[in-house]
């Protein structure tokens, strides 16, 4: 078979593989065939008609979505017998279409507006009487609007294709077929709300955005969703300093069209009733409002005044503050508090992974190579549940590619539905479990090996003998929890590390030493919770916390600085595979600080030199000094993802992997920020299971 | 002397011309307006202060669509906009306007949000007395803009019978 | 009790055995040449099962007149996979009723016919999907299967000839679609009954993505009658090109409505007056749909033709499934227009914008228009919606709504004008405030 395939577009040579659609093969070349039910990736409908195409030497026109390109053949897609199938297609479309477009939420971004306006039809000739269903509401983000719905199918596709839910179906048959929920009358689902942003026309829209706005009223900022690790660029609209919606309307992340509930709707914690907007200081054994200048002056005061004594500090940084706030308060604690008790909350073992694979390069895998690995393998994780875009790469790639998925878990996941091999195991024995699939990964061309918190300490290096011996090119990834988990271990906020996985000289406290030391002078958490179920057993340290909200920790403080969210400040994340984001603020609330300004003032009024605290400067010192560190700045500038490279020398290890511990967040928790969303608290499938353990839910035992 | 009687008589003729004028005058029509006395009148298509516009069953007619605002040259409209519910229903479509503000300051009169209104919600009335020593004031709100709603129709709009949903 | 009274111009080949005590029984089917046809086909090679049809020129009685042999042919020989025999007993279009007859009479007659097929292509398995309104035959076509396998016709090693063949019977839920042979397929794989794409054709990816040979019931059971008697036999019957007899389905205004075998290329006119005794009550004839509902009308003086798929053809309508439906002089066009078009809103399965949206329309504007309330735009506006469906919707459902249609325009325009201005309806009262 010839390796492309020649034909001629409305007079344009084109060359495409053999197989290519051709709309497809017409966009290449610029020319763009109007579809509803097209859409890349998912299976072909041809049920909109819309992409009608004359080709030469057949009777009828085609649909250019179905037809596969063939030598020689010449397509029109813009002639005049064309652009009337399409007008006749729009006009039979709008027969029943309610043209309620000034209070439909997709005016002003309606595929079938545009397509109108383009196409005509715009003068009905329909006098009949429309068919009417009245709108429902089948989940606390998911309305329906049947009447406007033009049956293309797309959500039914994405939900049972692309997120493997299954929770949309099409009822009843003619023209009054409609898309209904797998609960008769509500979803049970991911609530992801992938079939609200693929609708092209207002039939599905969100509980959340719903009425609120139109959309040219918006402002739009592209940033990276403040919860999981996977790193999902999410597109913040926002209205008068509010984020009303958030979408992937460019498509432009490394998730492509892919985002989960959280990165769509869980933005609602950055306007909570809650959410802290002064500084809180203990006055009288009370938490009392203050200045900021006041509180900036206490803390500074009594920290000068503990490092002059001689006193112990215990320094605790963020799962989700940017890698230039991290980076700066390791810098705080090591250079300007003298100390190295610092670390946060560790969810994965990245440092043994850095180290069993130093020297080495190509070993990292990207979020993108799950989607083209020919096989991969899950160690204890329930992907779906606490990586969804990974999971949803993984999902894709065995759709588009037929790739080979293996698990080995605790108990069921869903990519069992699909995987290769599924191995069950106990808590544990994951690594003594993957001697059985030896001789079927061995057999694969190349493998990626993504595996959680049951694979820590010495067990990692073990994963990468198995790995080295299996003899095919493998990659990795150590899967951690939240949007900035790993920049925080690339940064240093480690007792025994400093940035760039830097071995430091008197490794310090780690987090459980510093709860239990009854010395501890100055407890300073910086974007942390930990003692939401612990106890601070120093009853007279001074405690500092940089919160959203008045945490447990945050009520156990003597001084509470309010903190800017990740959609308010600018600077870089780290996901889960090691790629830097550009965060870039969407909003602004009144009377919080970011983190970074935050320290900063700080060393300023404690007279200690770290520097300018801009996070360009930060940036700068960061992409010089820490290793791996030295990405494209083109590339995060314009939006893009540059993975660090942080493998190059063996990295002291800390010979304590009982620290590292998963929180076994599922698709609707996110720690303690998850407990500040309406929406994650609002769905039914609140809060989720992990591995199927938890008993079938209320609602599907009716 | 003939010369004087001549002067005297056609100052006569002058004078009777001038005051013939005067007279005509006085018996014809007045066309002067006695603003502030007597309020203005104005031509049907006169561009004055908006009214939002109420429909036969006292809900506003305002679907808060934007158009208005999306049209206005000299950005002068915002809108902010909420759904209706069972309990409070304001509109007859299923969202309303909140909040419809029209800065006096900036709008010129142009009449092309009139022009875009999908639901000839906002029309142009024939107020015209908004000068204000205070810019501030010149912010009108939905509640100065409202076509008054009568007592009965203030009742409707509140409980409106069930099932009542005005064609958008 | 026969359906109909028989008519001596009737060339028996297919429905040979109606009438004959307890037809359905294999002993009866045993008696009268039964399973012969397959025991000669299980000495032949595949190739030459496939030639002998291909001589007999067969042509799919469903509706298309797609060549069978050249069908059987199409199915990959050499395809590891397992392959397919479903016969298409979803019998929904107006106007044509043989298929029941056919399994209620001779239901052995369709298992011979399928085994046949199998051993043409290799093919093991088969099913019968039958109409969900067929209920009673779906009870009769299992007691023949279970009859067949207690006496050895079906099961494991047929008759000693090392054949294995299994048949099962699958039932509708009562969709006009499913009668499309994708659709079909999707629903007896229990999805919901749409269209599949084309190509891959059932021939190649049929039935659970396996090749599948897909015929109407009529098809299969002139098969053992081509075998048995030799394929040129068969197509001698017929008129070149269209082989053997036909059932033809004589419905309406006629004196003796019925379904009569008749060779192929039978004239259409001595069909309704010879055949089926004339027009009721001495009237005049107006129009004949001459193949099922889905086919443009015939005037009266369009009518002396031959029945068979090309001639037919060459008159702008189509011989589909053999349904023949007279309408005599009293008849409102408009109203057999809108009656059909009812049909095809209602069936309609919704997957394609211009099948759902016009079909409907079609359907409220006919309405509105034969109860008085037509406007001169309205005539041109009918034809124009459904020449706007023709051939651009997914499946062939769209087209069979839209061709008769146009054709009802075109050729009574007169009787559509009559309807203008508020006039009622010249034949009947129609009830002007009753609009669905």
């Amino acid at each position: 078979m010839a390796d492309s395939v020649n034909l001629t577009i409305d007079g344009k040579a084109v060359q495409a593989a053999p197989g290519t659609l051709v709309i497809d093969a017409a966009k290449k070349v610029g020319i763009e065939i109007p579809a509803f039910c097209y859409w890349e990736g998912l299976t072909l409908q041809a049920a909109c008609r819309m992409c009608l195409v004359e080709v030469e030497r057949m009777p009828k026109l085609m649909t250019a979505c179905t037809l596969t390109v063939a030598e020689g053949m010449v397509v029109r897609t813009e002639t005049p017998l064309v652009a009337e199938a399409r007008k006749s297609m729009l006009e039979f479309v709008l027969t029943n279409h309610p043209l309620d477009c000034p209070v439909c939420d997709k005016g002003g971004e309606c595929e079938l507006q545009d397509m109108t306006f383009r196409y005509g039809a715009g003068e009905g000739r329909f006098d009949e009487m429309k068919v009417h269903v009245d709108e429902k509401q089948w989940s606390p983000v998911v309305y329906f609007d049947a009447p406007r719905c033009i049956l293309c199918y797309r959500c039914v596709r994405i939900c049972d294709e692309g997120m493997g839910v299954d929770a949309l179906g099409v009822i009843y048959r003619g023209v009054v077929s409609e898309i209904a929920p797998n609960k008769e009358d509500h979803l049970q689902c991911d609530e992801c709300g992938m079939c609200i942003d693929i609708c092209p026309v207002g039939a599905l829209t969100s509980g959340m955005y719903r009425y609120r706005t139109r959309p040219w009223e918006m402002e739009h900022t592209g940033t990276i969703c403040a919860h999981c690790s996977n790193g999902c660029k999410t597109t913040l609209g926002t209205r008068n300093g509010q984020i009303i919606r958030g979408n992937n309307r460019d498509k432009s992340g490394i998730n492509g069209e892919f985002l989960c509930i959280k990165g769509r709707y869980a933005f609602d914690f950055n306007s909570h009733p809650e959410r802290l907007q002064s500084p809180l200081m203990r006055i009288g054994g009370k938490l009392e409002p203050v200045s900021w200048s006041r509180a900036i002056g206490e803390v500074a005061r009594r920290f000068t005044e503990i490092r002059e004594r001689g006193g112990r500090f215990g320094v605790v940084g963020s799962n989700r503050t940017s890698n230039e706030e991290n980076y700066y308060l390791q810098k705080f604690a090591r250079q300007g508090l003298g100390t190295n008790n610092i670390d946060h909350r560790r969810t994965g073992d990245v440092p043994a992974l850095i180290d069993a694979l130093a020297g080495r390069t190509g070993v990292l895998a990207t979020v993108k190579d799950v989607y083209t690995a020919k096989a991969s393998l899950v160690i204890g994780s329930d992907l779906a549940q606490q990586h969804p875009l990974l999971a949803y790469q993984l999902r894709a790639n065995w759709r588009h590619h037929q790739s080979h998925t293996y698990t080995v878990t605790r108990g069921p996941v869903r990519e069992d539905k699909y995987s290769v091999h599924g191995v069950r195991v106990e808590p544990g024995a994951e690594l003594g479990a993957l001697e059985s699939l030896r001789d079927q990964l061995k057999a694969e061309p190349e493998l990626v090996i993504l595996f959680g918190d049951a694979i820590k300490g010495e067990a990692v290096r073990r994963l990468v003998e198995f790995g080295d011996s299996l003899g095919i090119p493998v990659k990795y990834i150590c899967l951690v929890d939240y949007s900035n988990s790993r920049g925080a271990v690339d940064m240093g906020l480690l007792p025994h590390l400093g940035p760039g996985y830097q071995g430091v000289e008197n490794p310090g406290m780690s987090l459980p030493e510093m709860l239990a030391a009854e010395d501890l002078d100055a407890f300073w958490v910086v974007g942390a919770n930990p003692l939401e179920h612990n106890k601070l057993a120093a009853d007279r340290a001074f405690v500092v916390v940089h919160d959203l909200f008045l945490t447990e920790t945050a009520e156990r403080a003597d001084v509470v600085f309010p903190a800017a969210s990740a959609y308010e400040k600018n600077g870089t994340v780290t996901n889960v595979c090691g790629e830097v984001q550009h965060l870039r603020s969407a909003v602004q609330t009144m009377g919080v600080k970011t983190d970074l300004e935050i320290l900063g003032l700080l060393s300023k009024e404690m007279r200690i030199n770290l520097g300018m605290w801009t996070p360009e400067s930060v940036l700068r010192e960061i992409r010089q000094t820490v290793r791996g560190y030295n990405v494209a700045l083109p590339v995060i500038a314009a939006g893009g993802a540059a993975q660090s490279l942080p493998l190059n020398g063996r990295v002291t290890l800390d010979s304590r992997p009982e620290l590292i511990q998963s929180a076994g967040d599922t698709l609707f928790t996110s720690g303690t920020l998850g407990r500040y969303s309406k929406t994650l608290l609002s769905v039914l499938e609140y809060p989720g299971v992990l591995y199927g353990e938890a008993a079938e839910p209320e609602a599907d035992r009716r | 002397m003939a010369s004087k009687i001549q002067d005297a008589l056609s100052s006569a003729a002058a004078l009777a011309k001038g005051m013939g004028v005067t007279l005509k005058e006085m018996m014809s029509p007045t066309i002067t307006e006695d603003y502030p006395d007597v309020p203005p009148k104005f031509q049907e298509r006169y561009r004055g202060v908006h009214v939002l516009q109420r429909d036969e069953n006292g809900l506003e007619k305002c679907v808060a669509c934007f158009l208005c605002s999306a049209n206005c040259p000299s950005d002068c409209i915002y809108i902010e906009a909420a759904e209706n519910t069972d309990s409070l229903r304001i509109s007859g479509g299923e969202r309303y306007a909140r909040i419809y503000n029209i800065d006096y300051s900036r709008c010129i009169f142009c009449g092309y949000c009139v022009e875009a209104c999908p639901t000839d919600a906002i029309t142009h009335g024939h107020g015209f007395e908004i000068a204000s020593y205070d810019t501030s004031t010149l912010i009108w709100r939905k509640e100065q803009l409202l076509a008054p709603a009568s007592p009965r129709e203030t009742q409707t709009a509140i409980n409106p019978p069930p099932g009542v949903r005005s064609p958008v | 009790m026969l359906y109909n009274e028989p008519s001596p111009l009737e060339v028996k080949v297919l429905s040979r055995r109606f009438g004959l005590p307890d037809s359905q029984s294999i002993n009866t089917y045993l008696a009268h040449e039964g399973y012969q046809a397959f025991r000669k086909a299980a000495a032949m090679t595949p190739d030459d099962i496939i030639n002998e049809v291909k001589i007999s020129s067969l042509r799919g009685r469903g509706g298309a007149g797609f060549p069978t042999g050249m069908k059987w042919s199409f199915v990959p020989r050499n395809s590891p996979k397992p392959k397919y025999i479903v016969v298409n007993a979803d019998e929904s279009e107006p106007g044509t009723c043989k298929d029941r007859l056919l399994m209620e009479y001779d239901p052995h007659q369709l298992i011979e016919g399928m085994m046949i097929a199998g051993l043409a292509v290799d093919a093991h398995t088969g099913y019968i999907y039958i109409r969900g309104e067929y209920r009673y035959l779906i009870n009769l076509m299992d007691r023949a299967i279970a009859e067949a396998y207690e006496r050895g016709y079906l099961g494991k090693n047929i008759q000693g000839t090392g054949f294995d063949f299994d048949v099962y019977t699958h039932t509708g839920a009562g969709a006009y679609e499913c009668g499309e042979e994708s659709a079909l397929l999707e629903s007896l794989e229990g999805k919901r009954g749409i269209p599949r794409i084309r190509p891959p054709f059932p021939a190649v990816s049929g039935a659970f993505q396996c090749p599948t040979v897909l015929n109407n019931v009529e098809t299969y059971c002139a098969v053992p009658a081509i075998i048995r008697d030799g394929g040129a036999a068969f197509a001698a019957l017929g008129t070149p090109k269209n082989g053997g007899t036909r059932l033809f389905c004589l419905s309406g205004h006629v004196n003796r409505p019925g379904v009569y075998e008749l060779p192929m290329g039978f004239n259409l006119l001595r069909m309704i007056n010879e055949v089926g005794g004339g027009v009721r009550g001495g009237k005049k004839l107006k129009a004949v749909i001459p193949g099922g509902s889905s086919c443009p009308v015939l005037k009266a003086e369009e009518c002396d033709l031959a029945m068979d798929f090309d001639t037919v053809a060459q008159a702008k309508s189509m011989l589909g499934s053999g349904g023949v439906v007279v309408m005599d002089e009293d008849t409102c066009m408009v109203k057999a227009a809108l009656r059909i078009m009812k049909f095809y809103a209602h069936e309609s399965c919704g997957w394609c914008i211009p099948c759902r949206e016009g079909t409907i329309w079609l359907r409220k504007l006919l309405d509105r228009f034969h109860a008085g309330f037509g406007q001169q735009g309205d005539i041109p506006l009918i034809g124009e919606v459904a020449k706007n469906m023709l051939g651009r919707t997914f499946c062939p459902l769209g087209d069979a709504a839209a061709m008769p249609t146009i054709s009802f325009v075109e050729k009574f325009y007169d009787e559509f004008e009559a309807h203008l201005d508020g006039k009622p309806c010249p034949y009947e009262e129609v009830n002007r405030f009753a609009l669905a």
